[in-house]
This record gives C-alpha cells, sequence and structure tokens, in this order.
C-alpha cells in the first residue's frame, strides 16, 4: 500500500495542500477579494463573473461550487467576502459543516476599505494558524483524484489517457475514490460507459444525464455530434466519433463505476465516480475541485495548459513536440511510450510517483506558472 | 524489424503507427495491453497517428479497436492497408 504526506482537516478528510482561501460570492467582491490575496502571504483568491440575479438550479451550482472549493480539503480556512450579508452566510454555513475556520465580511454599509481590512486581518491569522499544520503519512486510500484531458491528439488515446487509466486501476485497488467526466466528449462510447456501471439505478442515473445533454444540444439548433471529429482529429488519424470517445475514456481505467454524480457533488463512494461536467478544460476541473479533489490527472497533446486555484494539476504528455516547446506546463513526458522505450506499466508506474510526490507538496507546473483558473459552470441565463 | 505501430487491445482490428510507416515496409507493432509483438508488411503509406489493418475486413464489418467496436467497413479492406474515412465510418449515422 503506498502513502503519502497530506494535512489532516477536522472532518478527517486529507488534503494535499494548505490553503487559506478568500472567495468573493458576487462579481461585486472580486475586488476586495483579490487585494486581500495580494495582502496577506498564503491566500488564494477566486474571481469570477457571476453571483447575482442567478436563480434555481443554476444559482444552486454557484453556490455550491463556491461553497465546495472552501470545504476542500486542500483548504484550511476561507474568508467569505459578499455585498449582501446573508447571502455570504449560506456559503459559510456549508463550508462550518467541515469543521475549519470560516468568516464573513460584507461589503455592503462598510465599502471595500474596511472590508479588505477586516478579511486582511481575519486572513493573516488564519494563515499563521495554517503555517503551523504539519504533513503525516497517509494512506493513499484517503486521496480523491480527478481526470480531465485538454488540446488531445492522436498520442492522447494512443498513450497519455491509458497511462492514466492504469494510474485509476491501481488507485481503485488501493482504495482511493477518483473521478472522470466530460459528457459531452463521452457521445460516441456512450453505451460503452453506462455497460460500466456498476448497477441498473446508476446506468439509468448515467443515461438520464446524457440524454439531457443530448436535448440541451438540440434545443440550441448545434449540430455537436456531426462536427465530430473535427477536421484536426481527421488529419491526424481519427476516423470517427466512436474512436475519439474511447480514446478520451481511457482515462477511466477498467474498473466499475460506483458513483454517478451531478455537478460539483461531493462522492459517496470510494473507486470509480463518473461526474457530470462540461469537457471545457476550467470548468470541469472547477467541478472537481468543487467535489473535494486534492489532485488532478491532466492529460494533453496539443499543449493546454489549464491549472485550478485550490487542486493541483499535473500535466502529463505522450507528444514529444509539446514536451519540448511548452515544457515549462508540463509535469511529465511519456513520449517514450511511443518510441518504444518503455511499455504502458511502466509509463503508469512513473505517473503514479508523480503523483503521490505532488500529493505530498512537490508543487506542479501550473501551482509555479501561477495558472489559478476558476470557471462557474452556468446553467442558464441569470435574471 | 523496427516497431512502428501500438494496438491498443488484443483483439484489435487495427493498429496506429507511432512513426511514419513506408507502402512495402515490414514492420511490427506492440499490444500495449500485454506487451505483445504483431508483425506485418504496409500495403500503402502510413502517417503517425493513423491506423494501419491488422487483417482482412469485409464491406459492413465492423471495426474493433480499445476491444470495441468503433466504426463500419464501407469497403473491403486488406491487411497492411490504411484503415481511415475512406475505407470506415461511424456507425451512429448512415
Amino acid at each position: 500500500m503506498s502513502v503519502f504526506r497530506g494535512y489532516e482537516r477536522e472532518n478527517g478528510r486529507i488534503g494535499t495542500r494548505n490553503h487559506v482561501l478568500i472567495i468573493p460570492l458576487d462579481d461585486l467582491s472580486n475586488s476586495a477579494s483579490l487585494a486581500v490575496e495580494n495582502n496577506v502571504f498564503g491566500t488564494r483568491a477566486i474571481p469570477h463573473p457571476y453571483g447575482r440575479l442567478q436563480f434555481g438550479r443554476d444559482l444552486d451550482l454557484t453556490f455550491k461550487t463556491l461553497a465546495g472549493m472552501g470545504r476542500n480539503p486542500n483548504v484550511a480556512s476561507a474568508v467569505v467576502i459578499g455585498i449582501e450579508d446573508q447571502w455570504t452566510q449560506q456559503i459559510a454555513d456549508s463550508i462550518a459543516e467541515t469543521g475549519k475556520r470560516v468568516e464573513t465580511v460584507s461589503i455592503e454599509g462598510n465599502g471595500d476599505y474596511k472590508t479588505i481590512e477586516k478579511a486582511s486581518r481575519l486572513a493573516r491569522d488564519m494563515v499563521r494558524d495554517a503555517s503551523d499544520k504539519r504533513r503525516k503519512e497517509f494512506d493513499v486510500s484517503n486521496l480523491v483524484v480527478s481526470t480531465k484531458c485538454g488540446e488531445s491528439d492522436t498520442t492522447s488515446g494512443l498513450a497519455s489517457n491509458p497511462t492514466v487509466g492504469v494510474v485509476f486501476d491501481r488507485l481503485v485497488d488501493e482504495g482511493a475514490t477518483v473521478i472522470f467526466g466530460e459528457t459531452s466528449e463521452l457521445t460516441g462510447a456512450e453505451s460503452y460507459v453506462a455497460r460500466k456501471c456498476a448497477t441498473q439505478e446508476l446506468r439509468d442515473k448515467f443515461q438520464k444525464i446524457f440524454d439531457d445533454y443530448q436535448n440541451d444540444i438540440v434545443k440550441e439548433g448545434a449540430d455537436l455530434l456531426g462536427s465530430q471529429p473535427t477536421k484536426g482529429n481527421i488529419k491526424g488519424g481519427l476516423s470517427t466519433i466512436e474512436e475519439k470517445a474511447f480514446g478520451n475514456i481511457q482515462k477511466a481505467g477498467t474498473k466499475p463505476i460506483l458513483g454517478v454524480l451531478d455537478y460539483a457533488e461531493e462522492p459517496k463512494v470510494k473507486g470509480l465516480n463518473y461526474m457530470n461536467t462540461s469537457s471545457a478544460a476550467a470548468e470541469a476541473v472547477t467541478l472537481f475541485s468543487a467535489a473535494g479533489a486534492v489532485v488532478h490527472l491532466f492529460t494533453t497533446g496539443q499543449g493546454n495548459i489549464v491549472g485550478n486555484p485550490i487542486e493541483p494539476v499535473i500535466k502529463t504528455t505522450a507528444n514529444p513536440n509539446t514536451a519540448r516547446t511548452m515544457s515549462e506546463h508540463i509535469d511529465l513526458d511519456i513520449s517514450g511510450l511511443l518510441r518504444f522505450e518503455f511499455d504502458l506499466k511502466e509509463a503508469g508506474n512513473r505517473l503514479y510517483n508523480v503523483m503521490l510526490k505532488t500529493a505530498s507538496g512537490t508543487l506542479t507546473a501550473n501551482e509555479i506558472l501561477k495558472h489559478h483558473e476558476f470557471a462557474l459552470t452556468k446553467l442558464y441565463i441569470s435574471a | 524489424m523496427v516497431s512502428k505501430f501500438l494496438v491498443h487491445a488484443k483483439d484489435d482490428y487495427v493498429g496506429v503507427a507511432t512513426y511514419d510507416i513506408k507502402k512495402g515496409e515490414e514492420v511490427d507493432g506492440i499490444f500495449l495491453d500485454n506487451n505483445q509483438k504483431s508483425s506485418l508488411k504496409a500495403i500503402e503509406d502510413i502517417s503517425l497517428g493513423h491506423k494501419i489493418a491488422l487483417r482482412d475486413m469485409k464491406k459492413g464489418e465492423k471495426v474493433i479497436e480499445y476491444g470495441e467496436p468503433v466504426g463500419q467497413v464501407t469497403k473491403d479492406i486488406k491487411k497492411g492497408e490504411h484503415v481511415h474515412v475512406h475505407n470506415i465510418k461511424t456507425m451512429r449515422w448512415q
């Protein structure tokens, strides 16, 4: 059984990072949040363009995502800043369920200057307390690991995605929780994914998510299906949408799906989980991090450079050109697999080891390059 | 013989070139799932990232890759031929 060195949180969950998070409830609070981040070492703000006049499921998802970021075990404590205090309190209450410290500051009646000072003083104390925490050794079964691919090419389906699949299988065998998503990219392999679901109930749940997505596309009059695979895909050698989808789904590995999750929903069971997500990189990784994932395995062909504010994103590529021309973004080059220098099992070992080191504190390229993309998934228009 | 292609799963009908393969070249490929080798002669040029037929396929047959059907054969394919949009298509739309 493998181990890593992580931070134990009040609710027993284990984080791989120790951030103090500054959460703006709405777009109007971005400015103050960024000022606090600038004032206080060790804090991270997550500015975003929404949070006002949203309603229904769309509002719920924004709140669930903001609260989820605070609940994530990679976060030691959080300050929520909002224009109106009753809304900020809702986010804070959800975060407080985890037992970690959370404070709210509201701008209305105070203005930015007083808000920034109050929030900065709170964050200063939180950072000092967070820095007092020490990493301890934990079994990998405590990890929640997510995956996503971006700017894929034929090297993704051939090498980097199967490599993640090997790591996911091993993590499941060792009792960890792993999550994949990308509903749109499953088109062509959806019946295979449905077959992978462990029970009929999960299968029905997955099928409903998939059908709802297809209906949304039809409703908008878009033809995402007819345009797949893209011209670039075809030039690269992909012939059918099925082939593209199977290349993508290699990341999920060979284990049965034990959980089917809605956007940003925290997994309830260990093992392989599917989450409904967009296939846009920043949106998907944001949803995974809001669901509590603490390490992300990202494969890229042509070179997607996405990061996340709290979940380290490990980037691997099997495209030797990308590994060379975009080396500052790549954590692991596995192009040797395509040159027959090592086999799939060895590629999996290498990625697994990078994951363990990252979980124990080694910084990823996205962290060093300050790629902190935070992208809310919007379900429909605001009022 | 030089290894120039990879095969995803042991019962697949196609391999994927990891180097450009020339017409007439004798090449072998490695199965990702069990590291076994398969040798054949390319009867067409196959570019990196493109598929090579590991067996003859009849029109109407399903093409197996990743151990799963990924398309339908639209005209007979010979072992060693280039497999792409000119001789296979999706099974989703007619």
